[in-house]
């Protein structure tokens, strides 16, 4: 399976922002948070198409969500975006450095199509209470 | 948006002069202009043949007569609205009619803003007094060019 | 009028009409802020032990005895509680000898430490309003964080000095890594730079603000950067509006933005004001410099200790007890960190329910700030802000909630 490497960087939406206050577990939170934006190449690389679901994974771990045509009017390969959220920090390292913030906006991660479908919030709750 | 000749491609094309206008391009232009409603051309409403025609020019102009759009020909995406009031406090009418309010980043204080943010999104009223309404209008675009997700447009 | 906490902006013109004792419309709120009244009929938490659900006075006797038998509590959250509930917080810690640590930790807290100690100028957003001319976005993106910034205070509204409106007015300038909301709107130019580029692009600014060729390959950028130089030297009145993009690339080296901060108050007057994001982050920062000397990251265990061990994300390695309250902390974390914390028995204290309270074995709803409760906060750039509640509701204040624990243990 195809695969590419990309730095995703989190961001702030103000539609997330408003279905976060209206809750966590709902559906609106999950379609405006589980997304990765990505350059137009890098998804011709992995086959996949907006709107598809690719699998995202790190030293840290691992999660399902869509995939998003980025809107950025420069390309920019190897760069991609995610909705700061439950699901971006499925990725981020534990390892926080000496400043001991984690590395929230500078995430390495590997890209690949899947046809799983998108985590919700209760499997990643999940995941995070299981033992280890 | 809809322009002119989207609009006419989907008239009767006949010049028939039933709507008062010596064209079916005239009548095209009324209709943009908000002059005209789509039920000013008898044969488009009453002619089968043009039904399918009559169907796609309703699509066409929905937003145009929706209830978002003003007679200034405003469009106001509200699913795409911040609410950031940047439109509120940039526009022109806004600072003259309500210096206290608007012009100073308030919420409007004198009742005769035009622009104003109302359950989160922007809502405009009294739109006689936009700059783009009237027949000394200008192309004002104060509003557009403040909006950081491109929820107003100009039809 | 009512205040919004959605953001540490604390719009105060909030206007609201009521139908039934129920709000039936607002005017000037943002659709953040929109969010949060919406959010009053959403998902709210109820007092319950190990998912049980039980009364008031049972889980505050339960989060009292969990606090009380641990030897090394932990305190988090408080950028979402006044200033009084904040008072009362670090009043708990000291009494169990607890760590406590905020939301700033990992967020704005090397920056925030920088402004409170007075290492940075700074100014209130109303003098902004009144006199700025220059305003830089840096990595920060009101439009989507703090919506009404730009149109309360930075950039479109008339003020003393300037009285023209925006476009003849001010000039704004984004530095961002992508083409934010912010970005868009932002006329006078938009920088883009690569994720963790925020180093040499303070270099290349230096450079041109002492009128040297930036070192920097790209030959339009170099153009761009030496006219935005310039531009910079003739501003009156300049501010710097860094967001959590230039402090996460920055992060324990905030001290790279010094010579910058300084070079730009030789050739000019220019102030910066931290792009907080909850509503009352500055307040626990300030209120806890205040107490202790320091703005976070303090264990009362043995006297005031301050330091990186006491960082919520290595705290979580040796306390047996935790607090969280106004946070959801298992959602803001790294999943290999929230494993940890999932298995410290927890009291979570908030208005709704989220993940940080599914997992805690006692949860106590509260009250909602500026809705239900009433108390004070500091804005994002220092100026107290007091509100009242604006609907009766059953749901005990921060304040209420923290004094009965106080008592109990
Ligand atoms: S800008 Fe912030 S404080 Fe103001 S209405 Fe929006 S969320 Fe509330």
């Amino acid at each position: 399976m195809a695969k590419v490497e990309v730095t995703i960087v989190t961001y702030r939406d103000i539609f997330q922002e408003e279905a976060k206050e209206i809750g966590r577990y709902s559906d609106e939170y999950r379609d405006l948070s589980a997304l990765i934006l990505l350059d137009r190449g890098d998804m011709k690389l992995i086959k996949t198409e907006d709107g598809q679901t690719v699998q995202v994974e790190t030293d840290g771990g691992m999660v399902v969500v869509t995939a998003r045509l980025s809107e950025e009017d420069e390309e920019h390969p190897g760069l991609a975006f995610m909705p700061n959220s439950p699901w971006s920090n499925q990725l981020v390292s534990e390892d926080t450095g000496t400043s001991k913030i984690p590395e929230f906006k500078r995430i390495k991660a590997e890209v690949s199509a899947t046809d799983k479908d998108v985590d919700t919030i209760s499997e990643l709750v999940e995941r995070i209470r299981a033992d280890y | 948006m809809a322009n002119v000749m989207e609009v006419y491609q989907l008239l009767p094309k006949t010049n028939c002069k039933e709507c008062g206008y010596p064209t079916c391009m005239a009548f095209a232009v009324a209709l943009l202009g908000k002059e005209k409603i789509i039920e000013d051309c008898p044969p488009l409403i009453e002619n089968p043949k043009y039904e399918k025609k009559l169907e796609k020019l309703r699509e066409l102009l929905a937003p145009l007569m929706s209830a978002d759009a003003t007679e200034t020909g405003m469009i106001i995406h509200t699913d795409k609205c911040y609410g950031c009031g940047n439109c509120v406090v940039a526009c022109p009418v806004n600072v003259a009619n309500d210096p206290k309010g608007t012009a100073l980043g308030f919420g409007p204080k004198s009742g005769r803003a035009i622009l104003m943010v109302e359950d989160g999104v922007i809502k405009c009223v009294n739109v006689e007094e936009c700059r783009r309404f009237g027949p000394e209008k200008i192309l004002c675009s104060a509003c557009i060019v403040t909006c950081p997700s491109r929820a107003i447009e100009f039809v | 009028m009512a205040v919004c906490t959605g953001c540490s902006l604390l719009c105060d013109d909030i206007e609201l009409e009521f139908e039934d004792g129920k709000i039936s419309l607002t005017k000037n709120l943002c659709r953040k802020g929109e969010g949060r009244y919406r959010s009053l009929r959403e998902d709210r938490l109820v007092p319950a032990v190990d998912g049980a659900k039980v009364g008031f006075d049972e889980a505050i006797s339960r989060a009292a005895e969990l606090l009380g038998d641990a030897e090394n509590p932990l305190l988090f959250g408080w950028s979402n509680s006044s200033l009084e509930a904040q008072r009362i917080g670090i009043d708990l810690a000291k009494k169990l000898g607890a760590t406590i640590d905020d939301t700033s930790s990992f967020c704005q807290g090397y920056l925030m430490e920088k402004v409170l100690r007075g290492e940075y100028p700074t100014c209130t957003l109303d003098e902004v309003r009144n006199f700025a001319d220059v305003l830089i976005y840096w990595g920060s993106d009101p439009s989507s964080s703090q919506p009404r910034h730009m149109s309360r205070f930075s950039y479109f509204p008339r003020g003393e000095k300037r009285q023209r409106g925006y476009d003849e007015d001010r000039t704004a300038i984004a530095i961002d890594v992508r083409k934010s909301p912010t970005v868009v709107i932002a006329a006078d130019g938009f920088f883009r730079i690569p994720p963790g580029g925020d180093a040499e692009f303070i270099e290349a600014l230096l450079a041109a603000l002492g009128g040297k060729i930036p070192k920097v390959k790209d030959k339009k950028m170099k153009k761009k950067i030496l006219k935005l130089g310039s531009t910079l030297r003739k501003a009156e009145f300049g501010v710097v509006f860094p967001g959590l993009g230039l402090i996460y690339s920055l992060k324990d080296e905030i001290d790279k933005l010094t010579p910058l901060i300084t070079r730009l108050n030789e050739v000019s007057s220019y102030k910066l004001i931290p792009m907080v994001g909850h509503y009352n982050m500055r307040g626990f920062n300030q209120t806890l410099l205040e107490e202790t000397g320091h703005i976070n990251r303090v264990s009362f265990k043995d006297g005031v200790e301050h330091g990186t061990q006491f960082a919520v994300t290595e705290a979580v390695n040796d306390c047996d007890a935790l607090m969280v309250i106004g946070s959801d902390l298992i959602s803001a974390l790294p999943a290999a960190i929230s494993k940890k914390l999932a298995r410290i028995p927890t009291v979570a204290i908030d208005p709704h329910r989220n993940l940080t309270t599914d997992m805690a074995r006692v949860t106590i709803p509260s009250a909602i700030s500026g809705l239900e409760a009433g108390g004070s906060a500091l804005r994002m750039d220092g100026v107290k802000v007091e509100f009242e509640p604006v609907i009766k509701s059953g749901y005990r204040s921060d304040v209420e909630i923290l004094s009965r624990i106080m008592e109990a243990v």
